[in-house]
Formats: C-alpha cells, sequence, structure tokens
C-alpha cells in the first residue's frame, strides 16, 4: 500500500473519531512522525471536526461558569499531582499532627513522627510498586512495538518486492487432495531469484519439510526447502533461471533429489 | 487580572499548566459553546450537559500536563476530552436512567430503545438548535451519529448496519470529506 492508498483507506478518519484500533493507532503514530502528508491528513481531518464543533455550539447557561470556576478553586493547590493517584489521604493525615499544639509534647510529637515515618514509608511503597508497574507495562509496550515493527518491515519488504517489473507473481493452487491451499512464488526473471509466501499451507509433521521444485522442461529442479513463515513474511529460494512451473511437495526434514509426488501440495503454472 | 482577547496557543497552555485563572477564561469564553454543544448531542439532556461540561473542565484543569502539542491542537485535545465524558457519562449514569424510566416491554426490547434515543435527538433538533449533518445524505448523517455521538465502534457499526467493515470506513471518509464542504458555508 502506498501512502496515498493508506491515507484514503478511511484509516485517518477512524483514528480522529477516536474509532482506530489500538494496533492502527500506534502504527498510524509510527507513520505520522515520517511523513509529512500523513500528519498533515491527520491535522486537516482534526480540523474538521473543530469546525463542525464549532458550528454547532449551543450556549451554555450563563450560571456554569462561575460554578465551574468555584468548583475548580476548590481543589487542592498542589499543581504536581494528580487527585486519581490516590495518595491524598496519607499527605493530610501527615500535615495535621505535628502543627496543633504550641506546647511541647514529646509523646505527640513522637506519634506524630511515627505517623509521618508511616505515611512516607506507605507512600514510597506505593510509589514503589507504583514504579514497577510502569516498568512491567513499558516492557510490554515495547515489546508489542518491536512486533508490529517486525510485521510493518516484512510489509515493507514485501511491498517493495512486488513493485518490482521484472519480478513475476505465480499463484500456486492446491491439487486434488488439498483444493482449499494456496502460496505465491515471486520469480525474478533477470536476477532468477525465487521469493515464497507460504500462506495458507498446514504446519508440517516432526521430521518433514516443504520442498520448492521449478519444473524445467518437464523435470523438477530443486528450489530449496523452507520453513513456514507467518502470512506476512517471504522467504529466499534458490535460484531458477529457466522454468514452466512451480510446485511444492512434503518431503523428510532437509529435503530429496527428486519429488515425491504423492506428497504433492500445491502447484502453478507460468 | 484584565480579560486577554486573545492569547497565542503557547502562551495559553504554559497559564493553563500554572491553573491560571485567565486561562480558565479564555477557554471558557472561546470555547465552552462549541464543548456544551458536542456534549448536549451525546447525552441528550441539559442537566446531564451541565455536570458532564463541569467534569470537562476539571478534567482539562487537572491534566493540562498530560497535554501533547505532537498530537494535535489543544482544541482537538478538549473536544476530544468532552467526547469522551460525555460517551462514559451515557453508558454509566445516563443510559441506566433512561432504562429505569422505560416500561418492561422497551426495556428488553433493543429496537424500541433506539427509536427512542432518536426522538430524543429529534426533539433536540426541534427546539432550534442548528444540526449541521442533515445537510448530509442520511446514510452519512447515520455513521457519524453513530460513530462520533453514540460511541459505537466500526466494526459495531459494520454489524449494525449489515455492511462490509471496509464500507464503513470509506463511507465514514466520505462523509467527512462532504461534512467539510458543508462547514465552510458556516465559517
Amino acid at each position: 500500500m502506498n501512502i496515498k492508498e493508506y491515507i484514503s483507506s478511511g484509516v485517518i478518519e477512524a483514528y480522529v473519531l477516536g474509532l482506530a484500533t489500538e494496533e492502527e493507532a500506534s502504527i498510524l503514530q509510527c507513520i505520522r512522525k515520517n511523513n509529512s502528508e500523513v500528519e498533515q491528513a491527520i491535522l486537516d481531518a482534526q480540523l474538521i471536526l473543530e469546525d463542525f464543533s464549532t458550528a454547532q455550539a449551543v450556549a451554555p447557561p450563563v450560571e456554569l461558569k462561575d460554578a465551574i470556576w468555584s468548583q475548580l478553586n476548590q481543589q487542592p493547590v498542589d499543581t504536581t499531582t494528580d487527585s486519581s493517584f490516590g495518595f491524598d489521604e496519607n499527605e493530610k493525615e501527615a500535615k495535621v499532627v505535628p502543627m496543633t499544639k504550641k506546647t511541647t509534647d514529646w509523646k505527640k510529637l513522637a506519634i506524630a513522627a511515627s505517623v509521618l515515618f508511616v505515611a512516607s514509608f506507605g507512600t514510597t511503597i506505593y510509589f514503589q510498586n507504583k514504579s514497577k508497574e510502569n516498568q512491567t507495562e513499558l516492557n510490554a509496550l515495547v515489546a508489542e512495538n518491536k512486533a508490529t515493527a517486525q510485521s510493518l518491515d516484512q510489509l515493507k519488504e514485501k511491498w517493495s518486492l512486488l513493485q518490482n517489473p521484472d519480478l513475476k507473481t505465480i499463484t500456486l493452487a492446491g491439487v486434488e487432495q488439498h483444493p482449499d491451499l494456496k502460496a505465491h512464488v515471486f520469480w525474478n526473471t533477470k536476477t532468477s531469484e525465487v521469493y515464497l509466501s507460504s500462506e495458507n499451507l498446514p504446519k508440517v509433521p516432526d521430521g518433514m519439510q516443504y520442498q520448492l521444485w521449478a519444473i524445467v522442461d518437464g523435470t523438477p529442479v530443486d528450489a530449496g526447502v523452507f520453513d513456514l513463515t507467518d502470512s506476512e513474511g517471504i522467504s529466499k529460494m534458490l535460484k531458477i533461471e529457466k522454468a514452466q512451473a512451480f510446485a511444492i511437495t512434503l518431503e523428510k526434514a532437509g529435503g530429496n533429489p527428486t519429488p515425491t509426488l504423492t506428497q504433492l501440495y500445491v502447484m502453478g503454472n507460468i | 487580572m484584565s480579560p486577554i482577547h486573545f492569547i497565542e496557543e503557547e502562551t495559553l497552555i504554559t497559564l493553563l499548566k500554572n491553573k491560571d485563572q485567565r486561562a480558565f477564561n479564555y477557554l471558557y469564553d472561546n470555547y465552552s459553546g462549541a464543548l456544551y454543544g458536542l456534549a448536549l448531542r451525546i447525552v441528550k439532556s441539559k442537566e446531564y450537559t451541565d455536570e458532564v461540561i463541569q467534569n470537562v473542565f476539571v478534567k482539562i484543569w487537572n491534566n493540562a500536563n498530560s497535554y501533547n502539542a505532537d498530537k494535535g491542537k489543544l482544541y482537538t485535545w478538549i473536544i476530544n476530552i468532552t467526547r469522551n465524558t460525555a460517551i462514559d457519562y451515557m453508558r454509566s449514569k445516563g443510559v441506566q436512567n433512561e432504562l429505569k424510566n422505560q416500561s418492561l416491554p422497551n426495556f428488553v426490547d433493543v429496537d424500541n430503545k433506539e427509536k427512542h434515543n432518536f426522538t430524543i435527538l429529534e426533539s433536540v433538533d426541534h427546539i432550534g438548535f442548528k444540526n449541521v449533518l442533515n445537510e448530509l445524505k442520511s446514510e452519512w448523517k447515520q455513521l457519524i451519529e453513530m460513530a462520533y455521538f453514540e460511541g459505537y465502534t466500526q466494526q459495531e457499526i459494520a454489524v449494525k448496519l449489515d455492511i462490509p467493515l471496509g464500507t464503513v470506513k470509506t463511507r465514514t471518509r466520505n462523509a467527512l470529506i462532504e461534512l467539510k464542504e458543508i462547514l465552510k458555508e458556516y465559517k
């Protein structure tokens, strides 16, 4: 998919409407940083929604402004923390105890000190836990990001391969026993390079491997064995200079010099 | 503190992060109408809207530090806060109240509940609030209403309207492009 197609796919509109899936949104976040066209398309779409809200404005009741301001003013003055952090109670406890009496009452001070200690100890534990949580979350996000980047790279690789004009795409369709299977061979007729996308081929039993064959003037020529890749990935196979068809059979691990024709899975003519 | 009629966005954000009353005044004077109109279309009752807008300003006030200018303008940020707050409000309190007020047969009849929703929305229109979406093709209007005001996911919309997910995406895009044209007349 090129950038124009990506922009017109509707994913940007879904994103600004808050409807994109997490995966779509994280890919978009990544692309917008590196592509000014996408960035501009997002800003344009956001502007539509801004204008939409402006055009549909309804005047709020007059008294609402003062009501809201007095509510904002009643909030704790603390500017660094969000009230939803949930450690306000500890703080209140800590603040009231030591200052109330002027006469030095060591017992009370001692209590106050221990309350303070417990409160600060509690807060420390709280933050330690919080920071552990954050670290775990961060690790998960990093892993997710890596996975996304990896599948994006695979897609990019496949895409740039497909754009090569010298590349022939041959669809290998399932034979009689396996009508639903398919695979794709991408064959560069100039450089003789052969790539394979295993699409929906089933898992193989232990000790077995798929083997790709080029049919050259009626004779099967080994084009290499391969393991299944995920749907986005491609495998590089052996070079083939000349062929009239490609086929895939199931063979013992490492491959065979000649194909086991009873284990023919998919085949396609050029 | 003298009133300010125009502030650069950057200055406004700094004032907001410092919890300066001028930031509140500026935001309220310039945007409360738009936010109120948006929330009203989601929660469909003025009483609820007052409460939602209060919550919105509390959130803007407390979360100013998490605003990220890389993701969009301040106006977009506060619009998103408003929309999310209003939809959450409907999901928790609003929807429950609505269900309580309904007679039992309606309570179990999902289709009926939907009609009920639409009548209220229609009546909001009738009290004289302009609905820009009326100028859109009905299928586009329905789509924006479901997606933007009712908070359905695209997957849910596809199922409800019985159209493919891809169609929902392209139709949403077309609806927004058309909306952009219509909005030019409102400027």
